[in-house]
């Protein structure tokens, strides 16, 4: 299977780096325990975030709670790519072929491409709401499609192993 | 409270054993082998430590499990070195051919147990 994954991935897979998380004793160990960790902080960030947009926590103005989730998000997103990528690299050659790696993938860039529409779209209806304002249609839409997309995600995440 | 404690505990220990035995799906259990032979090449890596194994003319890659196991298990680089004669009990690859993952490996007369 090896031999039909993109030669770059190769590369990176059988590199000093590939191999240094390979064989180290806790590099690997930390990487997947930060991984979930990460995405656990994630998740209960990005749940604020769609919740609010589909009405609920109504006590609190939407952007004003949104932009304060979205921080912890953002930092916990960075810590997924950081882990993800060391787990990734161990395994390149095969993980780039994993079907629901892919899928994944995706699912990933759809889950960016939600937040862009939201950030240079939904959020201008947003800003200045007054706490308990019933919410429109489009932040509606992006706070479904941003839990959908996102529980999408961690259940590929979790099935790569089995594929 | 009671009740829902308990389905959680239960999701949890089933998500435990799930976890613990990923990737054996594509590993047939009703159609176990034993390999015996010399160890060609051997990996002590995660996430699955790896040894080839030359038996009846055949090269199989034998997936073992992740070196914190095995090194607690007692199965060491030293122990799964290119060369040893060893003998893996263990289930074959529904996806790759000659590829088996190991419930057991004997080397030197001792078993370690690798679930």
């Amino acid at each position: 299977m090896t031999g039909e994954a993109p030669a770059i991935l190769v590369a990176l897979e059988e590199s000093g780096f590939g191999a240094a998380i390979r064989q180290s004793v806790w590099l690997f160990p930390v990487a997947n325990v930060g991984h979930i960790l990460a995405l656990a902080v994630f998740a209960g960030a990005i749940a604020i975030m769609d919740v609010r947009l589909l009405g609920g926590l109504a006590a609190t103005a939407p952007v004003r709670l949104i932009m304060r989730a979205r921080s912890v998000a953002i930092a916990a997103f960075v810590l997924l790519a950081a882990t993800g990528f060391l787990l990734f690299t161990a395994e390149a050659s095969h993980l780039a072929l994993n079907p629901v790696f892919q899928v994944k993938l995706a699912l990933i860039a759809a889950g960016l491409a939600n937040l862009a529409v939201f950030e240079f779209g939904v959020k201008r209806a947003l800003v200045g709401l007054a706490p308990g304002t019933i919410m429109p249609t489009s932040a509606k839409t992006a706070g479904l499609l941003s839990l959908a997309i996102w529980i999408a995600v961690a259940a590929c995440g979790r099935s790569i192993a089995y594929f | 409270m009671l009740r829902a404690m308990t389905a959680v505990t239960a999701l949890a220990l089933a998500g435990g054993a799930a976890f613990a035995h990923h990737g054996w799906g594509s590993y047939d259990a009703a159609k176990p082998v034993t390999v015996t032979g010399a160890i060609a090449t051997s990996k002590y890596e995660n996430p699955h430590a790896t040894i080839t194994v030359r038996s009846d003319g055949k090269v199989w890659t034998v997936t073992l499990a992740p070196t914190s196991r095995m090194s607690s298990r007692g199965a060491s680089a030293e122990v799964i070195a290119v060369g040893k004669s060893v003998s893996a009990y263990g289930y074959p690859s529904t996806a790759t051919p000659d590829e088996m993952r190991a419930e057991r490996i004997t080397i030197d007369g001792k078993t370690y147990e690798l679930r």
